[in-house]
């Protein structure tokens, strides 16, 4: 009788664990930062000029053949923007920009991934800078993708104003567009 | 009038580059000096901005200017003139071409540096002669500013001698240069 019902726990766990154990689980990826960049284009006086993110992180959980199950978090610490020209950037961490004392961080998120050709994407999610969130789109490739190791670049177009990103007299999209293109270069290492 | 420039007097096309390029620089000066005092604002954006392509125009011009220079005579000085007034004369008008190149060089230079490239008027963006980097960004605004300085020092020794030549010395120096 014993033995019996320890049988019947058994099977019956087993039984629990049958469809996660039928699916292999998404692969969990870890960011090489020193390999990977965000980097943003915004437009002045009908010139580009950019800046980056030096410090971000994520939880990726991506698999090209089960997109269903995919999902990632990127967290973007704001107070690491970074531009060629210092004072640049110690502007865009003010109340104004990104007011990086009451918004320290920038959150995407998405689980909605298609495939639009052989190794490109759209990652359809949530962005959110300083208190606002808003849907955007991102496209990415695949550049390079092994059992250990992957590559991914990718771009999106923003409009800061959504974001509240300028404030006051910068709202005005004259003398600083609104579109800002931001890419990305993601070095994946296999968890 | 004639488009060329004779012994005794200066062309159409040398009296329109003078003059309108002048009122161009003066406006430039004016505009440097004022606009680096605006704090940051989309104002002060907007005005970098302007300063940046017309900058640009007058570099467009100065090169118009060497050819159309190279392809005229020089009026002659009067021959009273004594030579050191010659000298100086000849010296003023050398560093005006100097400051008409190094001026928007230097700016371009330090835009390209700054990572804020130049477009002109919206038509087409200038390429970056450096990449952007901080240590040259900062030598090359002192160098703009110092060669902006040097222009208003030659700008005044320039006036100062046509107005002195006009009242003063009452000869055609000042008078050749007029319609």
């Amino acid at each position: 009788m014993r033995l019996f019902c320890f049988r019947v726990w058994i099977t019956v766990c087993l039984l629990l664990l049958l469809p996660s154990l039928g699916m292999a689980a998404v692969p969990a990826w870890q960011i090489d930062p020193s390999a990977s960049s965000i980097t943003f284009t915004g437009t002045q006086n009908n010139a580009p000029t950019s800046g980056k993110f030096k410090t971000f992180s994520g939880k990726i959980n991506f698999d090209p053949n089960q997109l269903a199950s995919s999902h990632v978090r990127i967290v973007v610490d704001m107070n690491s923007v970074s531009t060629s020209y210092a004072e640049v950037a110690n502007n865009l961490k003010t109340a104004d920009w990104f007011d990086t004392v009451h918004f320290p961080q920038a959150v995407f998120t998405t689980n909605t991934f298609h495939k639009t050709a052989a190794t490109a994407y759209t990652a359809q999610g949530m962005l959110q800078i300083r208190d606002k969130t808003v849907p955007i789109t991102l496209d990415f490739v695949v550049k390079e993708h092994s059992a250990t190791h992957a590559l991914v670049e990718g771009s999106t177009t923003l409009k800061r104003t959504a974001f509240g990103v300028g404030r006051g007299e910068w709202a005005s999209t004259d003398e600083v567009q609104d579109a800002v293109k931001v890419n990305f270069l993601l070095a994946l290492t296999k968890k | 009038m004639q488009l060329k420039n004779t012994e005794n007097s200066y062309g159409m096309v040398t009296l329109i580059l003078h003059w309108g390029m002048a009122v161009i620089i003066v406006a430039l000066l004016v505009l440097g000096l004022y606009m680096t005092r605006v704090p940051v604002s989309p104002l002060k954006f907007k005005l970098y901005g302007w300063h940046k392509e017309v900058g640009i125009l007058i570099l467009m011009l100065a090169m118009i200017r060497v050819v159309w220079w190279s392809a005229n005579i020089l009026p002659v000085l009067p021959a009273t003139l004594p030579r050191w007034q010659k000298m100086a004369a000849h010296a003023v008008h050398a560093a005006f071409y100097v400051f008409m190149f190094l001026l928007p060089l230097s700016g371009w230079l330090m835009s390209s540096a700054a990572g804020f490239p130049v477009s002109f008027f919206g038509w087409f963006l200038l390429p970056d002669l450096i990449t952007p980097h901080e240590g040259w960004r900062v030598l090359l605004s002192e160098t703009h500013e110092w060669l902006g300085y040097g222009l208003i020092a030659t700008f005044c020794a320039h006036v100062g001698a046509a107005l002195k030549h006009h009242f003063i010395n009452k000869d055609n120096i000042l008078r050749r240069m007029l319609p």
